[in-house]
């Protein structure tokens, strides 16, 4: 038997932290520069509704709502809420074994996993977030945006700050721009926070762990010709305090046959260091459009990664459009990242065996359609997207029973996401 | 090398860009280039119009601060009109189709004349969309300003008031 | 290379490239020919809303945090 925590899977805590808030300029609809074509409208209204589904896992249900209002003097003020519903099963971090497993939760629940499929535990939660963001333009050429953000659910708190100042230089043909953000996050798991790298559950004597996370930014865009927007950027992230997922575990491995027998909590250091470029491009072929972007990502947990972006824009006769996308992404694995740790083997001072950190390769393909329908002024978007991530399952150091298992299955994502924006 | 190597960098980066923004000036005197351009009503020339000031006004159907220009310099010419001013704006849309939506739109109680190859907006130096250039009655240039914003806008109209003083 | 220093030469490159092509100003894009550059869809994510639904769809599923994107383009107006 062995023991496992119920409560949610951390892969959610960490999805809905840090990074969300600091993108809150990102989210902000295009409006109110000195120099939009149209005058931005007085009030606009964003909605949008993700529903999102992993095969046999995880299942989510998104709505948001933006308001934003845009004053004579140039600046606007933007809200925005979010309410997000999650349910399903997530990687506990055990390995498939080669036989039947089972686990028992603190309340007594009995749950049996067949041999070669990667146990999870079931979870539900309910999110909602909300950002509330300011954007001054000033002196002409200067703009400064000034952002808030809080979100809160079950077992996890964040709050942030944010701001951004941007400069058009040389008759508007550059953008400068610098940002920085700053998220402190609080976590509180409803059973209590374990003690890593250890057997049995051992918790804490602590009521909630903490976590900062600042963000710096620098971007630079360039109109290079009539046609052709290019731009690049760089960022570094440093985040601060408990980065460990507090129900996840790695499973120890008898070196004789492979099965598994028993397992750890992981542990992964309490700081880390990210950094990432990205050059970025819009080309306009008299119609239709074409973005791309590539970024390099890398971190002093040892993750790197290339994300390699591409869409095409297609007006359509009637005024709608179409944007298929296709979006090629893969990771090399954090330094300790392990499918499962050899018993007997001296532990290592941090492990992780969450897939995220794992090496991994995902490609995404989708499209968005935007349309009117009358008598509504609004244009509705509409995009299905489907991600495929699979993984080096069959590593070097697998053992025994677990060379015959892809310790790495492939998962599928389908998300389809419905927008409408108007502007009054 | 310290962080604080950062921030000098930058603000090195902007101070050099930053001047070269195409703000607004007073134009030296200098005759004003002549053109004859297409217009709605067949085709009009700076040169015919010598004797009077000329508000020679450029501008386009993609550009948001023109919808603004565009009542104001109604509201010149049904004041000053009478008095002698003449407004001629330059349409440099590459699509007369995108003109056409927005003269519906606005509609001008001034010449309008077209430009799609941008030949006059290079003879007067245009920096920014839109820009107006003041043109007395002798055919020089009296004031010039990029961009569209109420306060320059009223900078304009008592250079016009000068104008037709004289 | 330590990393400060790389941070900083980064940003210099930037800073020098944004100047040399400045310098090609007789090449460079007239005023009147940003009609494209105007259009709403002429921006590096061009449909907003989509940003914070990718941010959380690969934020759950990846190792990395999301590549932002920067302002730029436009009419060029003003």
């Amino acid at each position: 038997m062995q023991l496992t925590a119920a409560g949610r899977p951390s892969a959610l805590r960490s999805r809905l932290g840090a990074a969300a808030c600091l993108l809150l300029a990102a989210g902000l609809p295009a409006a109110a520069r000195a120099d939009t074509p149209a005058p931005a409208p007085t009030w606009q209204f964003d909605t949008s509704g993700l529903l999102y589904g992993e095969a046999k896992r995880t299942a989510v249900l998104e709505p948001t709502a933006r308001i934003t209002r845009s004053f004579q003097n140039g600046q606007s003020l933007s809200g925005a809420f979010t309410v997000d519903a999650i349910t399903g099963a997530s990687p506990s971090g055990a390995l498939p074994s080669g036989r039947v497993q089972t686990t028992t939760t603190p309340s007594g629940n009995v749950k049996t996993v067949q041999a070669d499929q990667v146990p999870t535990s079931r979870f539900n939660d309910l999110r909602g977030a909300t950002d509330l963001s300011w954007k001054v333009p000033f002196l002409r050429y200067f703009t400064a945006t000034l952002g808030g953000h809080l979100s809160r659910e079950k077992d996890y708190q964040s709050t942030g700050a944010n701001g951004q100042l941007s400069v058009d230089v040389y008759h508007r043909l550059f953008t400068f721009t610098v940002g920085g953000g700053r998220n402190s996050d609080l976590v509180f798991p409803i059973h209590g926070t374990p003690v890593g790298m250890l057997d049995t559950l051992v918790m804490q004597d602590v009521a909630r762990n903490g976590k900062h996370v600042t963000t710096r930014m620098v971007g630079l865009s360039h109109v290079m010709t009539r046609r052709w927007l290019a731009g690049v950027y760089a960022s570094q992230t440093n985040e601060d305090g408990y980065l460990t997922e507090p129900y996840k575990v790695i499973s120890l491995i008898d070196p004789a046959t492979g099965y598994t027998n028993g397992q750890l909590t992981e542990l992964r250091p309490n700081t880390r260091l990210r950094r990432d470029v990205m050059a970025s491009s819009v080309y306009h072929f008299d119609r239709d459009v074409l973005y791309l972007s590539y970024r390099y990502y890398w971190d002093d947990w040892g993750v790197k990664s290339h994300t390699l972006d591409a869409r095409w824009r297609k007006p359509l006769a009637d005024g709608s459009w179409v944007q298929p996308h296709l979006r090629i992404y893969t990771q090399t694995a954090a330094d300790f990242f392990r499918f499962g740790i050899l018993q007997g083997d001296p532990l290592p001072p941090y492990a992780t065996s969450d897939e995220r950190l794992g090496p991994l390769h995902d490609v995404t393909i989708g499209a968005t359609y935007g349309f009117h329908v009358e008598p509504w002024r609004g244009e509705w978007t509409i995009r299905g997207e489907f991600l495929e991530q699979w993984g080096d399952g069959h590593p070097a150091s697998a053992v025994g029973a677990q060379r015959n298992i892809n310790l790495f299955p492939p998962v599928g994502v389908g998300s389809l996401v419905v927008g409408y924006t108007v502007g009054y | 090398m310290r962080r604080a190597g950062l921030l000098p960098a930058i603000a090195v980066a902007v101070s050099v860009l930053l001047p070269a923004t195409g703000r607004a000036h007073e134009a030296a005197p200098r005759p004003a280039p002549d053109f004859t351009l297409p217009s709605l009503q067949g085709s009009v020339s700076l040169d015919s119009l010598r004797g009077h000031p000329v508000l020679v006004d450029f501008w386009a159907s993609w550009c948001g601060p023109c919808r603004k220009s565009f009542p104001w310099m109604n509201d010149l010419v049904k004041r000053y009109g009478p008095k002698g001013l003449e407004v001629v704006a330059i349409d440099l849309d590459k699509d007369r189709g995108l003109a056409n939506a927005f003269l519906r739109e606005l509609p001008p109680s001034f010449t309008i004349a077209f430009d799609p190859k941008g030949r006059t907006a290079e003879a007067y130096r245009v920096a920014a969309m839109p820009s107006t250039f003041l043109v007395g009655p002798s055919g020089n240039l009296i004031a010039t300003h990029a961009g569209f914003d109420e306060k320059h806008a009223a900078e304009l109209e008592s250079r016009i008031q000068e104008a037709l003083a004289k | 290379m330590n990393r400060k220093l790389r941070t900083f030469l980064l940003v210099l490159a930037a800073a020098v490239w944004a100047a040399a092509t400045a310098g090609c100003a007789a090449m460079s894009v007239k005023p009147w020919d940003r009609d494209l550059m105007a259009q709403k869809s002429m921006t590096f994510r061009p449909v907003p809303h989509e940003i914070a639904v990718d941010e959380h769809i690969y934020f759950s599923k990846e190792g990395s945090l999301g590549g932002m994107t920067t302002d730029g383009g436009g009419c060029g107006c003003n």
